[in-house]
């Protein structure tokens, strides 16, 4: 079986600082990894730094998304390859209404694979489709994105731009932090939903609770930079009970 | 100095494009009704004057520059309260390019009688390059003491979080930066009642942000 994703020795820094101090982590299509440590461990970095944010300096190691150089590539074509992070912190940006927004990333999108690009009747019924699929309601299409969100809506309007997107390899970095029960479940039914054997997901987590509805096949314990232990679903659970004190 | 006034119940729309000395002087009387509407894309020197002379007037200002090159914009404006129970509303925004200056002046007066004013001031600029300036000088003067006036101020770059959002959304930085900044002018341009009006603007706006000047 190919991979899907990966990562070989990867060591990053920011301003200086080494964060990540070599991460292996190879990631098969239809596979749920997550990840939980420590705060300051390097989960967000981990995600910065498969996105393409500049902020931080890869000082070592390779990243293959499909066989290709994904650290070759800027965050806009790593994102048109598949690669789709649900932000911890998503973005305001007013005065960009999340139709405009949305309708110009998935015709980016299928420029870049060579489609012909949406219409806006097109569009908007796979918007529609979507939002049904997902249980969430329309009132939001013409609002700016992410302005004036409650911290629920900007968790499902995440999601949802997943569902558009249609990224082969997703990112959820702390999508569970902020969110009540009830956004929690729809959060993840969606993501659930999503999941397809040519698809695989990262989730990122603190907590266990979040894992008690989008199931993960492996969890890694990211501590100090480092994946220092791997194991099934159970191993979420041991870390529920006893804490990180044993990784720190 | 052009004079207006504006009658008892008056209300009038005013819009200037690229008008490069405007210096207006403007009275209101009671219950009438200003909106101001200033788009300056060339150096321009503007003095916007505008007395409430009696109760119940409503003033709304709106300014924009977007401005490349070595061009220079002043905006003075000069609003008086010179008497209660008026409000008013003025929305300055500067969108500077290459070497290009904006200075904003906003004297907002409101006289010992003028008892129960709603006034508000907000200036927000955008600066696209390390040679442009904005100057800023609000000036609030309160006389009375039951009234809310409330000024803000805030300069600028594009916001880098915004772009690698949109980055992380397939979108281009160029284009999320033309995005952004088309947003950041719609939303004054979107306050004109008239929907011809809006189109062109926007169309003069698209033009400049592919183009440059």
């Amino acid at each position: 079986m190919t991979s899907l994703l990966e990562i070989h020795n990867l060591h990053a820094s920011i301003a200086g600082k080494e964060i990540l101090k070599g991460i292996d982590l190879t990631i098969h299509a239809g596979e749920v990894h997550a990840i939980m440590g420590p705060n300051g461990a390097g989960k967000s970095t981990l995600s910065a730094v498969l996105t393409g944010n500049e902020q931080y300096e890869v000082t070592d190691g390779t990243v293959m998304l499909n066989g290709k150089d994904l650290l070759a590539m800027p965050a806009e074509q790593r994102a048109r390859e598949g690669v789709f992070l649900s932000f911890q912190y998503p973005v305001e940006i007013p005065g960009v209404s999340m139709v405009n927004f949305m309708r110009t990333a998935v015709n980016e999108k299928r420029k870049y694979e060579g489609k012909e690009p949406l219409s806006s009747t097109e569009f908007l019924k796979m918007m529609r489709e979507k939002r049904k699929m997902l249980n969430m309601a329309d009132k939001l299409n013409n609002r700016s994105v992410n302005e004036g969100f409650s911290g629920g809506e900007k968790k499902k309007n995440e999601i949802l731009q997943m569902a558009m997107l249609q990224p082969c390899l997703s990112i959820l970095d702390e999508t569970d932090s902020g969110l009540d029960i009830d956004a929690l479940r729809i959060v993840a039914e969606g993501v659930n939903r999503l999941k397809t054997p040519q698809n695989a997901s990262i989730v990122i987590t603190h907590y266990q609770r979040l894992l008690d509805y989008i199931v993960p096949d492996f969890v890694h314990v990211l501590a100090d930079g480092r994946i220092v232990k791997t194991g099934d679903k159970n191993l979420a659970l041991e870390l529920e009970k006893n804490g990180y004190a044993e990784f720190e | 100095m052009d004079t207006l006034s504006l009658n008892r119940g008056e209300v009038r729309n005013l819009v200037f494009v690229d008008e490069p000395d405007l210096d207006l002087h403007c009275m209101q009387e009671e219950d009438s009704v200003l909106r101001l509407f200033v788009f300056d894309f060339h150096s321009a020197d503007n003095i916007l004057h505008i007395d409430h002379k009696a109760p119940g007037c409503v003033t709304e200002i709106y300014h924009l520059a977007f401005l490349h090159g070595e061009d220079r914009v002043n905006l003075h404006t000069r609003m008086h309260h010179e008497i209660g129970e008026g409000i008013s509303r003025q929305t300055v925004k500067f969108v500077l390019d290459d070497k290009s200056k904006g200075e904003f002046l906003g004297e907002l007066v409101i006289k010992p009688d003028a008892q129960h004013v709603d006034a508000q001031q907000t200036n927000r600029n955008l600066i696209l390059s390390k040679t442009a300036t904005m100057r800023t000088r609000p000036q609030l003067e309160i006389y009375a003491d039951d009234v809310k006036a409330s000024h803000g101020a805030t300069t600028g770059q594009l916001d880098d979080s915004a772009l690698f959002y949109m980055q992380q959304r397939c979108i281009a930085p160029e284009q999320a930066r033309k995005m952004l900044l088309r947003a950041f002018m719609e939303d004054v341009i979107a306050q004109l009642p008239d929907e011809q009006q809006r189109e062109q603007l926007m169309v003069t706006i698209d033009r400049i942000i592919e183009q440059g000047q």
